[in-house]
């Protein structure tokens, strides 16, 4: 099925589910709608974005104006709602605020998708970055603490080491799961940071 | 005027632009967790091809952004994929990172379904040299005349990338030699010599052009180049930016500077990356 397909059938008409902070509704002219959780009950009030660019624009700045690197970000701002008929458009606006976090929650369901150990993301890295790998277990789950579980709303699918034992991810009703499958950008970065403090520190 | 290569197109041109209505195309940029303007270009651009319903589907994936590299394969649904890296010159992203990270093996990966088509990146188009004769052209006031008036293309320096200099003396060399009339045609640099700090004693002529041969507007020229060339004394906040590019002339004495936004950000580019594509097929694919 394509991703367009799957959207429309999580998605039938007259539903509607949670995705991080938004609620996406699907009315029972089969057309849909997503706003932010915040605004799910003064819909008519709100300000609508009719396209992915646009919404791509508002997910780029929190309602302080501050950029946002990390779309998954706890800080989507709210006031807006964007309406359309088409699943596959309705798709591209979605992938506009979340990138890609639908299309991988669908390819890790079906089993295509495989996560990727922190070990290995780090260990792969070059050039600036070449020394993230040698954070400690204990850095990387003080990483994990205060970079995903505060500042994330996705659920981390990798474990620290290729080996180690990780619960698989699955939906709760009414709800389209966020999930991580690869240390993003953020997180080498940070690993990077932790490296460098322990090397400091031990001069 | 013209940018593109002028050449007819090859015979069967139907059939290939009936095969890529059934290939996604993949913008690859570098992206920022800092600046929110470092990916707009590639944005753009992805949406003009876009909308020219050339390709099946057109997507963009980030190093420091999202959709990163790694989260883009589950988003695209076709089976054949040309990636077009929106870099400005070979080096070290285009050989070693975005390879690795996308998990490519050489000009074509066939892995999983799916076929990829590495493209090169959009700096080493010859058609770039054309561009920035056409955006020094059109920022410079009519009355002023190119032979009064001396070109500098300036790029980074030092980094990772040599290559990345390299590609600039090419494009020097390249709009030297075709012919265009300014005074004087020359690379400067942010950290090396010669370096764009110097554009007063570097050129003699009454006026300067400078042309940034980045990707986008982000740090670098909406708030670097403005300080070394002194017609800002800060680097101005994100949000202010644009204003660099409006205020142009900027007076010296008896001497005029023009600034010019990036190159990358010319509309031009979308024509530039699509013809990446072609090259590939004609080039590279097997
Ligand atoms: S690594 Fe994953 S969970 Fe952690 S901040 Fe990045 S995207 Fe979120």
């Amino acid at each position: 099925m394509t991703l367009a397909g799957e959207l429309e059938s999580l998605l039938p008409a007259g539903t509607s589910l949670v995705f991080g902070q938004l609620r996406l509704c699907r009315r029972d002219d089969g057309s849909f709608e997503a706003c932010h959780l915040d605004d799910a009950e003064k819909r008519e009030s709100l300000e609508p974005i009719p396209s992915a660019p646009a919404l791509r624009e508002l997910a780029k700045f929190d309602a302080a104006g501050e950029y946002r690197p990390l779309k998954t970000a706890p800080t989507l701002r709210g006031g807006w709602i964007t309406r359309c008929d088409e699943a596959a458009e309705f798709l591209r606006r979605l992938d506009a605020i979340y990138p890609g976090v639908f299309a991988t929650w669908i390819a890790y369901a079906a089993g295509r998708h495989h996560p990727t150990s922190l070990r290995r993301t780090l260990d792969r890295q070059t050039g600036m970055y070449r020394r993230a790998g040698t954070i400690t277990d204990g850095m990387a789950r003080r990483l994990i603490r205060e970079l995903c579980h505060i500042g994330c709303l996705r659920t981390i699918t990798w474990p620290i080491h290729d080996d180690d034992p990780v619960a698989r991810a699955t939906a709760s009703p009414g709800t389209l799961p966020m999930i991580c499958t690869e240390a993003c950008t953020l997180a080498v970065n940070a690993a990077r940071t932790l490296a460098k403090e322990a090397r400091a520190a031990g001069d | 005027m013209k940018i593109l290569s002028q050449t007819p197109p090859p015979s069967g041109e139907g059939s290939t632009s009936d095969r890529l209505r059934d290939c996604a195309l993949l913008i690859l940029g570098h992206g920022s967790t800092e600046n929110p303007d470092s990916s707009q270009p590639s944005w753009d651009h992805a949406e003009t091809i876009a909308k020219s319903g050339r390709f099946g589907s057109v997507h963009c994936a980030f190093w420091k952004e999202e959709p990163s590299f790694r989260q883009i394969w589950p988003m695209i649904e076709e089976r054949e994929i040309y990636v077009v890296p929106n870099f400005i010159s070979e080096g070290y992203f285009t050989r070693q990172v975005l390879p690795r990270e996308l998990e490519l093996t050489g000009h074509t990966t066939s892995r999983d379904g799916r076929t990829v088509h590495y493209c090169d990146p959009v700096g080493v188009h010859p058609a770039m040299t054309g561009l920035l004769i056409k955006r020094a052209k059109e920022i410079l006031d009519s009355s002023v005349r190119p032979e009064d008036t001396s070109l500098i293309i300036v790029g980074h320096g030092t980094d990772l990338n040599t290559h990345s200099t390299e590609a600039i003396t090419a494009q020097v060399e390249a709009i030297r030699a075709s012919g265009e009339p300014f005074a004087r045609v020359l690379d400067a640099y942010m950290e090396e010599p010669p370096y764009i700090a110097d554009w007063r004693t570097l050129t003699d002529s009454p006026h300067v052009v400078v042309v940034p041969f980045f990707i986008s507007d982000a740090l670098h020229s909406y708030q670097d180049i403005p300080v070394l060339l002194g017609i800002e004394t800060e680097p101005t906040a994100a949000a202010s930016q644009r204003e660099v590019f409006r205020r142009n002339p900027y007076r010296f004495g008896e001497r005029t500077l023009f600034y010019s936004s990036a190159i990358g950000t010319d509309p031009s580019l979308a024509e530039v990356i699509v013809d990446q594509v072609r090259y590939f097929d004609e080039h590279y694919r097997s």
